[in-house]
């Protein structure tokens, strides 16, 4: 645990030290931003959407028996969009993206390939950690407000649908409960998240042992240790802006 | 076939900068461990400019290990590796990566990139490092060692829909595309055919010719390896045990050299079965 901190603070450090200030491989960024994006969307879209339908089912179980019906709006619109959307966000692209950065620089590792790219003189963090966090700060906020709109439409089609309450009452506690600015923590802990997922299942790679079973472990640890670290990571930001 | 290489490449640049007469490679004292395992137990060896030099030794024995410090991969506990002028474990990382701008490596199954093409993949030192060269001067040049390694026409096929031998060949065009004034190789024969293999000494070989390409051939195969060096050096148990040129190695009275050379070149079926090269197995 010690250990992994160390080694994991240390890449960080490396990532830093030789890439923040380089430009980073033409073309590369916007191709990983695509893959990271389109590999995640329907199981994004999937989740959202039940999230947000049990958010409501929820919702009207806690509040219409104490007549509070209206209040239903308001419940979806603050946990769906400060809280569970981020994290729903988060979770998918870990368990997609992540587990494939993993995978593929754990493979490139026993294949020499990460020694091939030293010997060449291209410095590995460069060429594949430096597109991947690019391409992922720049998708990851998109796929949460993606994730905050399903999760609410869902919600707000379960509630007149199903639920029959009234639309207009709905959006309305819903907007006067929430402002742009929730929008905006929802953006930025997409941002936070997608960083850390990036490190995290990156570094997973780099530090996996060689061969079949190391990239097995390497994928399993990079979507446990990022899950982890971005729902602590979410109780953090929740607490600093609105605790 | 390759005798020509620096001056049939477009684009190549005169053969200068290899003006210093000091030898290319040198090991001073080496020492290296992992944990309690004592890998190299100082070495000393200097790797003759112009020459090929083949490091042989059972496996196991430190070959891999010594090759990742001429690259610097790997960095001595003590002692000194210079390459080209530069000690590769105290120099900057800037430093570093321009003395390996000058190398070119084969790994032992290629290290190919498997999002790559055969042809960007030949291509990559080139994209990476020569900006002065034109989309078709570096074609031209990726087509070129694609036919030096006997591959014509392969530029758009992917890695996967590769053979074992062909990838080796591949890596070996990879490695000398920006005409590198070392080429390392560890294990050029090993997990080949008889046929593949041949091939491949017979291109090391004929790449001896260019004058001012110094190789350094790791292997555990002697029968490759005398037809390819002009020198031997042999690792056991983490010590230099023979280092001169290869008619003299051959000849040595070393005992362990001695069972060494008699076990690959006369016993051949109590060798290493896992080298299809033997001689005596169908
Ligand atoms: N990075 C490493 N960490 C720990 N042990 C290593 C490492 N690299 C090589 N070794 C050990 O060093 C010894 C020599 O390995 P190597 O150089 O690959 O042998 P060979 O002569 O067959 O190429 C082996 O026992 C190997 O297990
Ligand atoms: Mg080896």
């Amino acid at each position: 645990m010690i250990r992994w901190l160390g080694g994991f603070a240390g890449f960080v450090v490396d990532w830093f030290a030789a890439c923040a200030l380089k430009a980073p491989p033409p073309g590369r960024c916007m191709e990983e931003a695509y893959r990271i994006g389109v590999r995640s969307l329907p199981v994004l879209l999937t989740i959202s959407i039940f999230v947000g339908t049990n958010l409501c089912l929820q919702g009207y179980n806690a509040f219409v028996p104490l007549g509070g019906q209206r209040l239903v709006g308001m419940f979806v619109a603050l946990a769906g969009i400060r809280e569970l959307a981020p994290i729903i966000a988060a979770a998918m692209v870990a368990s997609k993206a992540g587990t494939e950065m993993a995978s593929q620089i754990a493979v490139m590792k026993t294949r020499e390939q990460i020694d091939a790219l030293e010997v060449m003189a291209v410095n590995p963090l460069w060429w594949l950690v430096t597109p991947r966090l690019y391409g992922i700060m720049l998708v990851m906020p998109a796929l949460t407000v993606i994730s905050i709109f399903t999760t609410v439409t869902a919600s707000y089609f379960t509630a007149t649908i199903q639920l029959g309450l009234n639309g207009a009452v709905f959006l309305e506690f819903a907007r006067n409960a929430t402002s742009g600015f929730d929008l905006m923590t929802g953006v930025i802990k997409g941002f936070l998240f997608g960083i850390v997922i990036c490190f995290v299942s990156t570094y997973c790679g780099f530090a996996s042992k060689k061969g079949p079973e190391g990239v097995g472990q390497a994928t399993n640890a990079a979507v446990v240790i990022s899950s982890v670290v971005c729902v602590s990571l979410n109780y953090l930001v929740s607490q600093v802006l609105y605790g | 076939m390759a005798s020509k290489l620096r001056s049939m490449l477009p684009g190549s640049l005169p053969a200068g900068s290899r003006d210093d007469d000091k030898p290319p490679i040198v090991f001073d004292h080496v020492c290296k461990a992992f944990g309690a395992l004592t890998v190299l137990d100082d070495v000393s060896l200097t790797f003759a400019r112009g020459q090929t030099t083949a490091v042989i030794g059972p496996s196991g024995t430190g070959k891999s290990v010594l090759l990742k410090h001429i690259v610097g991969l790997l960095h001595p506990d003590s002692g000194s590796v210079h390459v080209l002028g530069i000690d590769m474990s105290r120099a900057k990382h800037t430093e570093v990566y321009r003395v390996r701008k000058r190398l070119g490596m084969l790994f032992q199954d290629g290290a190919l990139f498997d999002s790559l093409c055969v042809g960007e993949n030949i291509a990559f030192p080139l994209q990476q490092h020569r900006p002065d060269l034109s989309a078709r001067e570096k074609r031209e040049r990726v087509d070129h060692v694609l036919e030096m390694v006997e591959l014509p026409g392969l530029y758009d096929r992917a890695t996967s829909a590769l053979s074992g031998g062909q990838r080796k060949r591949v890596g070996l065009a990879r490695a000398i595309v920006n005409e590198p004034e070392i080429v390392l190789f560890d294990e050029p024969n090993s997990g080949l055919d008889p046929m593949t293999s041949d091939a491949i000494d017979a291109l090391i070989h004929s790449m001896k010719e260019q004058l001012g390409i110094t190789f350094v051939v790791i292997s555990h195969d002697i029968v490759g390896t005398i037809n390819v060096a002009d020198r031997i050096a042999m690792l056991y148990q983490g010590k230099l045990i023979a280092n001169g040129t290869t008619a003299e190695v051959v000849r040595s009275e070393h005992p362990i050299l001695r069972r060494f050379l008699g076990r690959n070149l006369i016993l051949p079926e109590h060798g290493d079965l896992t080298d299809p090269r033997l001689p005596g197995v169908p």
